[in-house]
């Protein structure tokens, strides 16, 4: 079964970088039908990587989603999924250009810097509370990501209008409208999705508050994910009201994504993904 | 028998000749019957735009046919024969198949990768095609010219980026908005460029406009024959908001709207994007308006600027252009110099089948018992063999004419096969 997992995890990872390898190609000669190679290049790594999470869930019977590795996994297969629904559903294939090669490069990442979790038992999840907060967690992730995708995109346009660059890129991309909607729709279930998995974690905490210890709340894990509900709150109620839209809403969502997975791979890299932390300082 | 070509375009002659050559749609399908009898009922499409005016053919002689076809030309225009000389150009053979691709590519074009040229080379074949004036290798050519001009487009960028102001200002509307349909353009002013640019976008699908002048009069007038809204000089302000394009293009002195208008309109807005364009001068929008996140400001420079970067562009692919042009006139002169094999090819075919019946027919009588069926089954075992023989010298035959001379070779294969030289 090992082999078997080693065998669709690596051919998903060729597969992404087959389909970066169309990104690039339509970014150089504009053939549409790159587009269509790189959708079905990425589909297809994706369910490759799929199964390579299924047949870790079903070698160990558990949940592949405790260790940093099996999380990454997760995140570029929802992101992909996310990522072919808004290029496919709101007729903007070309940011498939964006998303694909930034989806390649995490796969790529989780394959160089933690490749031997493959091969390694996850911890349980304790119940199906605790799968549907994380599992949740990680579908708000996706899209926050993708949003962030699709906010470079925007600034990309924008800053090219603005300074007059019509050529290249410019042409292929959609309209500032078009990206601006995208980039809200993803906000949107983004943060509806993150607002539900925060609330779940914080009854799931309480009910088992005696295991987590007493400042559980305060450890780094908890502070970022109210950091995230803030951050995601802020840009998609003042989006909603018309206070902010445009450029400086894109460079909210991006930003607050690039602080997210920084503290994500520090934290995890540091190995302080941890409830305990502030009880074993104490 | 040849295709030759001969005409006038921007390239050689001034407008007031071309307005003179010009070829009324009306009296077309009268000139291209005359043109036929000038050339012994050659093929022939004429095509006759604002910027060129050209004759198509596919003539028996290609010495005589260009000067043919300059009396034609002088004689039906009254324009004599030595004025129209120095601004013609003739070409025939290849030249005259490449100058063809290039012209329905808009490579030869006065703005290049335009694509108006196509529609009119399509409609210029198409009503000589209608009035029975083409043949065989006519049709084929211009069909050839058709598939060329569109690899060039889908293969290169030859067409894309706008050229012009109007339609500048349309892309870049395009670039901001997902839809034109429901849009609402203000314009402050009623200079020409302001109504070109309008025109432009109402074509694209803009639906509601603002009319806003000084003389209200003046705007109501306008509005009622664009089914538009006017609104008074004073109420501009107020009206700013409703627009997502706006297009000022006043003669005022100074500038009549400036960041504070702009973000008292944003704020109303919720922020959706303003596009506005400039077109006045003395500028009517304060440039620091530029600087506003939300509002694209564009003034004239600006979409000239575009305009120009975009046909550099195009110039820029010219090369690549040229290379898929030149892949199609080799595919075009191949298929016409294999025509030239046809008749031996013909000849080959008959005479072989002449002797295959002969031997088929001496070699059934020495074989009474045979029935029905087993003859007909040795006939067409026969034909079967002669097919198959012939499959390959044909098909290299063909090859051969388009790359060696061809009476040469044709010679040999008649004196090969003891075939008769055609008259």
């Amino acid at each position: 079964m090992n082999v078997a997992v080693d065998i669709f995890f690596y051919l998903g990872l060729a597969l992404f970088v087959l389909a970066t390898g169309a990104a690039l190609a339509y970014l150089r000669n504009g053939a549409a039908r790159m587009l269509t190679t790189e959708a079905g290049l990425l589909a297809a790594g994706g369910v490759a990587l799929l199964i390579t999470f299924g047949l870790r869930w079903a070698m160990y019977g558990l949940l592949p989603l405790t260790n940093m590795g099996d999380s990454l996994n997760l995140f570029v297969i929802l992101g992909t999924a996310i990522a072919l629904f808004i290029a496919h559903s709101n007729n903007v294939r070309t940011l498939l250009c964006f998303y694909g090669p930034a989806l390649a490069a995490l796969y790529l990442f989780n394959a160089i810097s933690g490749h031997t979790f493959l091969h390694e038992q996850p911890k349980p999840l304790n119940g199906v509370f605790l799968a549907v907060h994380v599992g949740l967690a990680f579908l708000a992730y996706s899209l926050f990501f993708v949003a962030s995708l699709t906010s470079v995109a925007y600034v990309f346009q924008a800053r090219n209008l603005k300074r007059l660059h019509t050529t290249g890129l410019f042409h292929k991309l959609p309209s500032l409208e078009q990206l601006d909607r995208s980039l809200f729709k993803l906000i949107t279930y983004g943060y509806i999705f993150f607002a539900i998995t925060f609330v779940l974690g914080f009854i799931w905490a309480h009910v088992d508050a005696d295991e987590l210890g007493a400042r559980w709340w305060m450890s780094p894990k908890i502070m970022r994910a109210l950091f995230m509900v803030i951050l995601y709150s802020v840009a998609f109620h003042t989006r909603r009201l018309g206070w902010m839209r445009g450029q400086k809403l894109a460079y909210l969502v991006f930003v607050g994504f690039g602080l997210l997975l920084a503290s994500y791979m520090a934290l995890g890299l540091l190995q302080l993904e941890d409830f305990y932390f502030w009880s074993k300082a104490s | 028998m040849n295709v030759v070509v001969s005409g006038l375009s921007h390239h050689t002659s001034p407008v007031e000749l071309r307005e003179r050559l010009h070829f009324d749609e009306k009296a077309l399908p009268n000139a291209l019957i005359q043109l036929r009898k000038q050339l012994d009922d050659a093929g022939v499409v004429i095509l006759s735009t604002c910027n060129r005016v050209e004759v198509y053919a596919h003539a028996a002689d290609t010495a005589e046919a260009p000067g043919r076809i300059r009396r034609f030309l002088s004689e039906w225009h009254g324009i004599p024969e030595d004025e129209l000389a120095p601004t013609l150009y003739e070409y025939a053979g290849r030249e005259a198949v490449g100058h063809l691709f290039r012209v329905a590519s808009s490579l030869d074009s006065l703005v290049v990768g335009e694509q108006q040229i196509l529609g009119q080379v399509h409609d210029a074949f198409l009503t000589a095609q209608s009035e029975q004036a083409t043949d065989k290798i006519i049709g084929t050519l211009f069909q050839k010219a058709f598939s060329v001009a569109k690899d060039v487009r889908s293969k290169s960028s030859i067409s894309a980026g706008k050229v012009s102001i109007g339609s500048v200002a349309v892309d870049l509307a395009v670039s901001i908005f997902m839809d034109l349909a429901g849009k609402t353009v203000m314009v402050i002013g009623s200079g020409k460029m302001g109504e070109l640019t309008l025109k432009n976008l109402v074509s694209r699908g803009v639906e509601h406009v603002l009319l806003v002048n000084r003389s209200h009069e003046k705007a109501v007038r306008l509005a009622e024959t664009i089914r538009g809204e006017a609104v008074p000089y004073e109420s501009l302000q107020e009206a700013l908001p409703r627009a997502d394009i706006v297009i000022a293009s006043t003669a005022a002195p100074q500038y009549i709207l400036g960041p504070g208008q702009f973000l008292a309109a944003l704020k109303r807005r919720s922020h959706a994007p303003m596009f506005a364009i400039d077109i006045a001068v003395p500028r009517n929008i304060d440039p620091a308006v530029k600087k506003m996140d939300d509002v694209y400001l564009y003034d004239v420079d600006d979409l000239q600027q575009v305009a120009d970067a975009n046909l550099e562009a195009r110039r820029q692919e010219i090369d690549q252009c040229l290379r898929i042009v030149e892949a199609g006139v080799d595919q075009f002169w191949g298929w016409l110099q294999g025509l030239v094999a046809e008749p031996t090819i013909v000849s080959m075919t008959e005479e072989l089948n002449a002797i295959r019946e002969r031997e088929l027919q001496k070699t059934l009588a020495s074989l009474p018992e045979l029935t029905e069926k087993q003859r007909d089954e040795v006939a067409y075992l026969t034909k079967r063999i002669v097919n198959t023989i012939l499959q390959r010298p044909m098909r290299q035959l063909k090859r051969e004419v388009v790359e060696e001379d061809p009476h040469k070779v044709l010679h040999l294969v008649k004196r090969l096969f003891g075939l008769k030289e055609a008259p």
